[in-house]
């Protein structure tokens, strides 16, 4: 399948904080969750592939173009939403429609002004006057007026209502099913990961601790729920990460139905992907 | 680079209105006999671009430009570009308005004089702005501004220095002796100062992470 998106051995170091060696692949047509608790490098990866910063180590290809090389070429045809960073806040949905036109080749006025339509924006009023919400939204509607190939999401329905959530979701969903765009969502919202994802990749520390398709992780993956004696016996190699709660343990493993076959404990829940973060950061070994 | 031009121009809209009656005072201050303030407008037009910094910054503007086409390169000229623009039309403008009250009141046009005052004003904005933006892109637009006040106290007291303890009639005689060709030397000066000032800020920002 070709790949969109492909990141190989990024590293970036800063005096607290490192990414090594992030490495991960996002095919044609899919969504990829990026996942990870706040500071463990989802932002510093995205900003990297936009050459936001720039002294890393590492190769990047977009569209199997070198990001740094061809860096004008690929962003005519990414959208991005960045956390905290917008146009500001004095001017109009207008004013951008007008700001855009000169910027992207490909803007298409109609769509940003049914997008405005879409989603309530008023296009005279000033962006300081929206609400977090209406102002994500808009950020959202200028991502995807220039019909972009590669949509590059960080944190964008924070501050969305549930309604509003399922209106971006159903939005991204669309736009992956035309001429085989991908996204790459980070997201701390995983219940929307859950709905729309087909990859998921999780960091940690700056490093990638895992990256495969949602099925396999949600189907295979399981939390055994098992007493102290119970956990005892189970041998080091079959779990991933295991955490004590105050009644129980709580076992991460990768295969469900290897670990029922080999170990006669009844219960083995399903896995959220927020069950799976805390798990792989806060559980041991 | 279009777009970004826009989108700063569209930031200061609502300074137009200021401009505007500014403009109105001078006319009629121009048609009392009033002291001549027309420097004033185009070195307005300059501050009104440096507060386009601060909403940039406040909305981590240009760490999102640089998502753009292009960004990390326009994001700096176009702001050389908008504001050398405003300072042109402006100058431009109360240029014209001068011709028009100088023959109003006198029925007659200096036309060296108010050329020279134009000419004198565009560079000494086009100094202020060359000096500035370099600073702001290095430092941001908060801490320039005192970086801005030792700078330019520090050039005072140089200033001061200078001509209490040295005889500086030698460059005197040189301005004399070149002033046939001031107009045509500033416009060379202020191109220079310019260029050299928008390489500068473009390095800074080019090296600059978010």
């Amino acid at each position: 399948m070709e790949n969109i998106l492909e990141i190989k051995n990024l590293c970036k170091t800063y005096d607290n904080f490192a990414l090594k060696n992030v490495t991960l692949s996002l095919p044609k047509g899919m969504i990829m969750g990026f996942i990870g608790e706040n500071g463990a490098g989802k932002t510093t990866t995205i900003k990297a592939i936009l050459n936001i910063i720039q002294s890393y180590r590492g190769e990047i290809k977009i569209f199997g173009l070198d990001n740094r090389k061809y860096d004008k070429k690929i962003k005519e045809d990414i959208g991005v939403v960045l956390d905290d960073m917008f146009f500001p806040e004095i001017l109009t949905p207008n004013d951008i429609d007008n700001t855009m036109k000169g910027i992207y080749k490909n803007w298409d006025s109609k769509m940003f002004d049914d997008y405005l339509k879409e989603f309530s924006l008023l296009p005279n009023k000033q962006i300081k006057t929206f609400s977090k919400g209406m102002r994500k939204k808009l950020e959202i509607a200028t991502a995807l007026s220039h019909h972009p190939k590669l949509l590059i999401l960080d944190e964008p329905t924070s501050g969305l209502d549930p309604v509003a959530r399922a209106e971006i979701i159903q939005i991204f969903q669309s736009f992956i099913e035309k001429d085989d765009c991908s996204i790459l969502l980070s997201s701390h919202i995983t219940t929307d990961l859950e709905h729309i994802a087909d990859y998921i990749t999780f960091i940690n520390r700056g490093e990638i601790v895992l990256s495969k398709t949602k099925d396999e992780l949600l189907d295979k993956y399981g939390i055994v729920k098992c007493t102290e004696a119970e956990f005892k016996k189970i041998n080091k190699k079959d779990y991933i990460k295991y955490r004590k709660t105050k009644y129980e343990y709580e076992v991460l493993v990768s295969n469900k139905k290897d670990f029922k076959a080999k170990y006669d404990i009844a219960i083995i829940d399903k896995i959220t992907l927020d069950e799976l973060m805390v798990l792989m950061i806060k559980g041991e070994e | 680079m279009i777009g970004f031009i826009k989108k700063d121009l569209f930031m200061i809209k609502s300074n137009f209105k200021l401009l505007g009656i500014l403009i109105i005072a001078y006319t009629l201050m121009g048609f009392v006999g009033e002291i001549d303030i027309s420097f004033i407008l185009p070195f307005m037009s300059v501050m009104i671009m440096i507060s386009t910094f601060s909403y940039d910054n406040y909305n981590n503007w240009d760490a999102y430009s640089i998502s753009f086409p292009d960004g990390r390169k326009n994001s700096v000229k176009s702001k050389y570009v908008a504001t050398v623009l405003m300072i042109v039309i402006v100058s431009i403008i109360t240029t014209l308005l001068s011709f028009i009250i100088s023959y109003a009141s006198t029925k007659t046009i200096n036309c060296e004089q108010i050329l020279i005052s134009m000419f004198g004003t565009i560079f000494g904005t086009l100094f202020v702005l060359s000096f500035m933006y370099p600073i702001i892109y290095k430092l941001g637009v908060e801490k320039a501004r005192i970086g801005i006040f030792l700078i330019v106290f520090g050039l005072v007291f140089i200033g001061g220095f200078l001509t209490n303890y040295f005889n500086l009639s030698l460059i005197t005689k040189a301005i004399l002796f070149l002033e046939d060709y001031l107009i045509i030397i500033l416009i060379i000066i202020a191109i220079i100062m310019v260029y050299i000032s928008y390489k500068i800020s473009e390095r800074i920002f080019n090296k600059k992470e978010f």
